[in-house]
């Protein structure tokens, strides 16, 4: 035992993988590469190929992005793009809107999670974007301004709510049950800031707004009706269990695009209305349909014992639903959930092409029939992409809060 | 077992009831039902709004501007009735009408008043569909676009050639029944308007073929337009008219006179400008019929028209001045009028041989 070779005898020697770690940065990252990038003559070769490949890819991007693009298409167009025909006058009723949306996410997320690094800088990135678009032409201090307004109030949310104690009691219920409540009437206080009182018609939702109203009502809508949809559809009385089930096997078994040229010319006969409003039901039932789906395989997911424990301790049919087992199906349907709503989120642009709306990509097409922005389609196109990843990628992001902060998938 | 079977009853009625409820609530405005068909004139006049069915996407003709206004050439004939019928031109609803497949539908649905969309007439849609056309507002035909040095001077040159044209058209089977006829034989490549003309400004294809209008103004945009040449040669008509649905002559009728008046306006040098003044004082009886006001103070000449008062064709011009004027104002040097289909004939005069306009107001009295 006293002859072990130790050259240093200051220096504890580790095992092998740790005693590699400690060697200098540089050594280990050669060592890295050799190993994964060059470890055989064929893996040299494809590493070679597939950095021209990415270097001439990255090159072409930002070549694009800051040379060739004529991005005046979309700052020039901004609020066509945003809101179309939304009456001029009337923008102060969408600022506030931004606020009151921005201020709920900064509460929510300081009640239930909390933000990382990583959200502030997907923040301050998402910011720069949106800053980059409104800082031109005339009103660009103002847009500017009510931008950052909207901004701060969602960190002054977030700073007041992580200051409270999470410790369960009456003040965090009172706080939960707020913000909940909060998030139910969003949707209504929202449509209710943009068209009552002087506001806009329905008809005037355009662009952006469009899709930004069109997606959580058909989201919110879906699910209020998906609820008794799967219980229904579980039922064991057959009236009700095969009324629903045909009601979902029709409503999936046709696209969405047919269900919107329903809207157009069948809902039109049976309720009227505005068309606006008959697509919204269009979009709420369609999710309706998928959603159930989810709500009936989480219920099935559930063990037995669940319900007859909820009976054992006294509870009626009602409470057990309410108390145990609901809360514990929607649990388990949150990720198909908001695969869901975001398929339903891009789904949006359909209107354009089957109903005389006009959101998003349906502006930028008009944008581009401006007579000096004709050649610019894939600056337009670009553009409506990334604004709809990004939405997409807020959607997903939050529910992974909401997912790790419930515990999902660590049972 | 018997509770859960009530409480699920429960909720399934309450989940039809929230349908109902949903699907009700938006039915108070009144335009849900089929009836008025027929008498579009008093509809238009009751909901005190003309619905408007235009494209949103088609450069000078029917676009957006920045602010989200629909302006283009189509868009002033919208204002012209809107003003010729409820005396107000900013009375319209600019229903989008740019998706060429389903605008006939929102015509027959009665999601709009008039179709105003570059619109070609052609006998199996006026056959067909439950559309009439009224007075062409815009001739065209379709034409083909080279490169200037390609070298080509016309269809004959274009033997295998590569023709860049948009799929499930009439361009389509237009050019396709042309070169059957001259006997050549050609490679098409098919696409969406935007997408063909794409492909033929990155060099991949010989030819590119659409509506003259059409050609004019995407090349007219290009920073190197110089490289390309439209051709004389025109193969077919297009005519694109106003369309309204079928029997409802009244509603035909003023369409079809609003758009005659803004042309016989030009063809007598009535405008926007000096429209009041002529109404103050008509220098002969046409103009104080054409005004709708009485001549060195005899009768007002009515004509016949029941649902709208003589004055319309004022109130139209008043709003959007005459048909050269409207064509200025929106297209302009971008399609060249002078001595084309949509000059007036009666400028023809100094046009080359074998050209001239035929645009041509039908006598108003």
């Amino acid at each position: 035992m006293v002859d072990m070779p130790a050259q240093n005898p200051q220096r504890i020697v580790l095992p092998p993988h740790r005693e590699r770690a400690r060697r200098p940065r540089i050594v280990r990252l050669r060592e890295w590469a050799r190993r994964n990038l060059f470890n055989s003559r064929a893996g040299t070769a494809l590493t070679i190929v597939t950095a021209i490949i990415l270097g001439l890819l990255i090159y072409g991007v930002i070549y694009f992005v800051f040379v060739d693009a004529n991005w005046r298409v979309i700052t020039d167009n901004r609020w066509l793009l945003f809101a179309g025909g939304y009456p001029m006058d009337q923008e102060w009723r969408l600022w506030f809107s931004v606020g009151f949306v921005f201020l709920l996410i900064g509460l929510t997320y300081g009640t239930w999670a909390s933000l990382g690094r990583r959200d502030h800088l997907f923040i301050v990135l998402a910011s720069g974007f949106a800053i980059l678009l409104l800082a031109h032409g005339g009103a660009a201090i103002w847009s500017t301004l009510w931008y950052l307004i909207a901004v701060g109030l969602l960190y002054a949310g977030y700073a007041i709510t992580i200051r409270m104690p999470r410790e369960a009691g009456p003040g965090r219920t009172l706080q939960q049950r707020s913000v909940a409540g909060l998030l139910i009437a969003a949707l209504p206080i929202v449509l209710i800031v943009l068209l009552a009182f002087g506001g806009a018609r329905p008809r005037e939702l355009e662009g952006f707004v469009l899709n930004l109203v069109l997606a959580p009502v058909g989201i919110a809508g879906g699910l209020v009706i998906a609820i008794p949809l799967a219980l229904g559809r579980a039922s064991r009385m057959k009236a009700i269990s095969w009324t629903c089930t045909t009601y979902i096997e029709v409503v999936r078994g046709a696209p969405l695009l047919g269900w919107l040229f329903v809207a157009l010319f069948i809902l039109d006969d049976v309720i009227g209305g505005e068309l606006i409003v008959r697509a919204m039901v269009v979009l709420a039932v369609f999710t309706a349909a998928y959603m159930a789906e989810y709500i009936r395989g989480a219920l099935q997911a559930l063990p037995g014992g669940q319900s007859e424990a909820a009976h054992a301790v006294g509870l009626n049919q009602f409470q057990s639903m309410q108390l145990i087992v609901m809360p514990q199906a929607l649990r388990i349907s949150i990720p198909p959930m908001v695969g869901q709503a975001i398929s339903i989120w891009k789904d949006t642009t359909l209107v354009t092409v089957i109903l005389p709306l006009r959101e998003l990509k349906g502006n930028a097409d008009s944008a581009i029939a401006q007579f000096e922005f004709t050649p610019d389609r894939i600056e337009a196109y670009v553009f409506v992409a990334v604004v709809f990843w990004v939405v997409a990628f807020i959607m997903s992001r939050i529910s992974q809060r909401v997912e790790g902060s419930l515990g999902i998938g660590e049972r | 077992m018997k509770r859960l079977r009530f409480g699920l009853l429960a909720a399934g009625v309450v989940a039809m009831l929230a349908l109902v409820a949903v699907a009700c609530g938006g039915d108070d405005d009144g335009d849900g039902g089929g009836e008025g068909r027929g008498n579009t004139v008093q509809t238009i006049k009751d909901r005190g709004e003309l619905k408007c069915g235009v494209k949103q996407t088609q450069p000078l003709f029917g676009f957006r501007e920045a602010d989200g206004t629909v302006v283009g050439f189509d868009i002033e004939f919208c204002k012209a009735l809107a003003a010729a019928v409820l005396g107000d031109h900013t009375d319209v609803e600019y229903v989008d009408a740019s998706d060429a497949s389903t605008r006939f539908e929102l015509l027959a649905e009665e999601e709009i008043d008039v179709l105003i969309r570059t619109t070609t007439i052609t006998a199996s849609r006026d056959r067909e569909l439950a559309v009439d056309f009224a007075q062409t507002t815009f001739y065209t035909g379709q034409g083909f676009a080279v490169r200037t040095d390609s070298g080509i001077n016309s269809t004959s040159d274009m033997g295998d050639a590569i023709i860049c044209v948009q799929t499930g058209t009439t361009t389509e089977q237009n050019v396709a029944d042309h070169f059957t006829d001259i006997g050549l034989t050609y490679d098409p490549q098919g696409g969406l308007s935007q997408d063909v003309a794409d492909a033929f400004f990155a060099g991949r294809c010989d030819v590119l073929t659409a509506d003259a209008s059409d050609l004019a103004s995407r090349i007219a945009v290009r920073d190197d337009a110089a490289d390309y040449k439209i051709l004389p040669q025109i193969i077919s008509k297009e005519p694109l008219a106003p369309g309204v649905r079928d029997y409802d002559s009244e509603w035909k009728d003023v369409v079809n006179w609003v758009v005659h008046g803004l042309i016989r306006a030009e063809e007598i040098g009535i405008t926007r400008a000096n429209v009041d003044q002529m109404a103050d004082n008509p220098p002969n009886t046409e103009v104080a019929r054409l005004l709708g006001v009485p001549f060195q103070g005899g009768d007002v000449a009515a004509l016949g028209f029941d649902s709208v008062d003589a004055q319309f064709i004022y109130r139209a011009i008043k709003a959007v001045g005459n048909y050269g004027e409207i064509y200025d104002r929106t297209i302009g040097d971008n399609i060249p009028r002078a001595c084309t289909l949509n000059d007036l004939v009666i400028n023809n005069s100094g046009c080359p041989d074998g050209q001239g306009g035929i645009q041509y107001a039908l006598p108003y009295r």
